[in-house]
């Protein structure tokens, strides 16, 4: 029996919160994507399937609107209004992620709803929060990973900061308003009341600074970007490194936890070759104290990671993924998407689910489950769906409207 | 500790350590779910040798993303390997619902801690296992941090220029979105037990949560046979969008302008209106074309401003704009400020410090931060005798025999 079996949400969202409503479909309850008629602006997001701009083929739509069924409505109309009442009255969740004030300004505020039905969870999801001398900031990706952080660590020292090449914030929201909205659940079910989550992506993107955001507050010395890894301080601490056919990620750092591993990959390189003893034997516990102390030179630092640079690139991703597997060394192979698709990893734990959309006569892979549920395993029952694909079904069979009614609403554009 | 906040009625043990781990469960914490977690008397938990420390000073209870992971949870250190250990690991199995590791995946098979053995303990439990690639497969037992799962799931190719080679996403990328994911499993099996009975075992790759925020690349490979490229800065429908030059020393400010009309105010803002009819940037696939000529009028334009002024200049007349905070800067940012993001609280040993507050609010039942983190073993004694309910001459026969190291 899936988790959230017979547990109805509303998501209303946009391109700002899809991932929310995706994350409790999979967890089994029956998310209705309520779209504007002509469907989410998200469809209007490309890239698109086969490149044909078109609402039914964004990649992005597809992503993440899997098991949700789909139905067409307009707050901004008293008739769509009515209708949204109605199905907030029996649903158990709402997920919104329009401009803080547009569900209040058309009635459709947490309170609004709490009237009709107390025990509804309403979730929230925007850049800044609901309140705030910022609240109504414009956004974008780029705009919140610059206010909450992460984006000043990221990048070459000699050019700007530079992002992900794939949108962030609003998944990161997306994924703490999934948290919030089952940490509601959990109360609920003692309580019987809802209540509202306000979930600011301006805080959501914080997480991935690692702390770093702390650095002033604490009186400690700020993080900065570095190509391929970080600075601290005088340290330049690269974490890409060189390989043979591409590049690799690599933990080469020191300290009671981390130098053990430095250690240890240092007297393998030794052993092959690459430097001589007193290079492999130095404190590599405590090599960043006698670093930042001047006991040690910074030139000496540069030269040991030439060293290891000259190992790392005198071996394949491949290799050096093997040699992690034997010795325990920290190093991973940089993929590109198709090597990820193609990971043995990944296929031996059968991670990767295939949609087939046989309206459009296509099928494509998609990330499975994400995580392994032995008694509830996440199962993917529906492909993300066409727009208002599920009005009738949803107008007719679960609210009762007469055909006559549903035809009305469909001729006034209502859904 | 009281026992208050939404998530009140939950208990749970947590072996888990350095950051995705202790992250997810911090989430929990904030709401009141009461977490014994484990430390080794001996082996460090990485996640304290990191990065920020208390005032640059490196000691066992500096870290601030050690203080940021585990706020709000009780502390024993007790040796797992010390024959004697098990009898009051059992006993807190016993008291929990949940169980959470983040070790390689034999290691809890090697303590007979593994979810078949915890099972036989109490049948309900729930045991929740995060590792870097799952337990299973040929890389179940490579160990180590987030920046490596972040290069095998995608992410680190996708970060930096198209003119160069990877700059990699910052930090221990998978870290950052594996904790979610692991306070939902949890949450979720707690549901599943509730209505029937029944516990389980989560098993948690990392890599293949944090996959699901590289969807669209996915899929643009499985659709459209086409390999996704870093882009720099740049966004396939929408320009400008990048991050400008500011006045001052490695100091920027991101713009990104959505369609046609916040185009032209940002011309306007420039002073510079004729910009707006300009036939090179007058349509957005104009602009995307046009995107580096453009770029740089912008940047000539930004280099010699302030870049909080900029901000305040563009997001007045609606332009999607914000300097690219730092942490000092982030610490004085107004909005974060009003959502209570960073929190100051008094630690027994490192005095006053800070860590983030809860990311999400509820409105009847908000989150808060209840407790600093624990110093190595800092609550042995009050979960021995108040948990688990051991008499003082039991609690110094485990000291003895060298339990606590």
């Amino acid at each position: 029996m899936p988790i959230l079996q017979s547990r109805r949400v509303l998501d209303l969202t946009n391109e700002r919160g899809l991932l929310c409503g995706q994350i409790l479909a999979d967890l089994g309850a029956d998310v209705i994507a309520v779209e504007p008629p002509g469907g989410s602006s998200a469809r209007r997001i490309g890239p698109f399937a086969a490149d044909v701009h078109d609402p039914e083929r964004s990649l992005l739509w597809w992503s993440y609107s899997r098991n949700k069924r789909s139905i067409t409505l307009d707050p901004t109309r008293t008739e769509g209004r009515d209708l949204l009442l109605r199905l907030a009255a029996t649903s158990d969740f709402l997920i919104e992620s329009f401009e803080p004030g547009f569900m209040a300004a058309r009635g459709l505020a947490y309170h609004d709803l709490a009237s009709i039905n107390p025990s509804l969870v309403y979730v929230s999801i925007t850049g800044f929060g609901q309140t705030g001398p910022k609240a109504h900031y414009a956004d974008a990706d780029l705009i919140l990973l610059a206010a909450g952080g992460p984006l000043i660590l990221g990048g070459d020292d000699d050019r700007p900061p530079v992002r992900l090449s794939v949108p962030q914030a609003y998944l990161h929201a997306g994924a703490d308003a999934a948290v919030a909205a089952m940490v509601a659940h959990h109360e609920r079910v003692r309580s019987g009341r809802g209540q509202h989550a306000d979930i600011a992506a301006i805080q959501s993107v914080a997480i991935a600074t690692q702390s770093g955001i702390l650095s002033a507050p604490m009186n400690a010395t700020e993080i900065r970007r570095l190509a391929g890894g970080l600075k601290l301080g005088p340290l330049d601490l690269p974490v890409i490194w060189p390989a043979k056919d591409g590049f690799i990620s690599m933990t080469f750092l020191f300290g009671s936890a981390l130098g053990v591993f430095t250690r240890k990959l240092m007297r393998y390189v030794c052993a092959r070759g690459f430097c001589d003893e007193p290079t492999r034997d130095k404190d590599w516990i405590g090599y960043a104290e006698m670093l930042l102390s001047g006991r040690e030179p910074l030139s000496e630092f540069e030269r040991v990671k030439e060293i290891v640079r000259s190992f790392t690139r005198s071996h394949t991703k491949a290799e050096l993924l093997d040699l992690a597997l034997e010795h325990g060394f920290l190093m991973t192979p940089v993929y590109t998407i198709s090597e990820v698709l193609s990971s043995e990893q990944l296929g031996s734990r059968e991670y990767w689910r295939t949609i087939e959309d046989p309206e459009l006569g296509t099928s494509y892979t998609v990330p499975g489950p994400f995580v392994k549920f032995s008694a509830t395993p996440i199962e993917y029952r529906r492909r993300p769906p066409k727009i208002g694909e599920h009005n009738r079904e949803v107008y007719i069979g679960d609210l009762k409207l007469s055909n006559e009614e549903f035809l009305k609403l469909e001729r006034a554009g209502v859904i | 500790m009281n026992s208050e906040g939404p998530l009140a009625d939950v208990k749970m043990l947590d072996f888990a350590w350095v950051m995705a781990g202790p992250a997810g469960t911090r989430m929990l914490a904030d709401y009141g779910a009461r977490i014994v977690r484990v430390e080794s008397p001996t082996r460090i938990d990485t996640a304290r040798t990191l990065q920020p420390h208390q005032n640059d000073r490196f000691g066992a209870d500096s870290s601030g993303l050690f203080g940021n992971c585990n706020a709000g949870k009780l502390g024993i250190a007790i040796d797992i390997g010390n024959p004697r250990a098990r009898e009051v690991i059992l006993d807190l199995v016993r008291w929990a619902d949940v169980v959470t590791e983040s070790f390689s995946p034999k290691a809890m098979r090697k303590w007979a801690l593994d979810y078949a053995s915890l099972r036989n303990i109490r049948p309900d439990i729930i045991m929740l296992s995060t590792c870097l690639f799952g337990q299973t497969g040929p890389l179940r037992q490579i160990a180590g941090f987030g920046n490596m799962a972040a290069a095998i799931a995608g992410f680190s190719n996708l970060a930096g220029w198209p003119d160069r080679t990877a700059t990699g996403v910052f930090g221990a990328y998978t870290d950052y979105i594996a904790p979610r994911y692991t306070a939902i499993a949890i949450l979720a099996a707690l549901e599943h037990r509730r209505r029937t009975g029944e516990g389980q075992y989560i098993d948690q790759a990392q890599a293949e949560s944090a996959i699901h925020f590289l969807a669209p690349a996915i899929l643009e490979y499985s659709a459209n046979r086409r390999d996704p490229q870093r882009a720099g800065n740049t966004d396939r429908d929408v320009a400008p969008h990048g991050v400008y030059p500011a006045a001052g020393v490695d100091r920027w400010v991101a713009i990104v302008c959505r369609t046609d009309s916040e185009w032209r105010a940002l011309c306007d803002a420039m002073a510079a209106p004729a910009l707006g009819d300009d036939s090179r940037f007058i349509t957005m696939r104009a602009r995307i074309d046009n995107h580096t000529t453009l770029d740089a009028i912008i940047g000539a334009w930004t280099a010699s401003r302030s870049a909080v002024e900029i901000e305040q200049l563009l997001q007045a007349c609606g332009v999607p704009a914000y300097q690219v905070q730092n942490s000092a800067e982030a610490w004085r940012d107004t909005q974060l400020k009003h959502r209570g993001h960073f929190v100051e609280i008094e630690h027994p040993t490192i005095g006053r410090t800070t860590i983030e507050g809860p990311r999400s609010h509820l409105s009847r039942t908000p989150g808060r931060v209840r407790q600093a983190a624990p110093s190595l073993g800092r609550d042995n004694q009050y979960v021995l005798e108040k948990i688990l309910g051991y008499d003082q001459d039991r609690i110094s026969d485990l000291v003895v025999a060298g339990v606590f190291g």
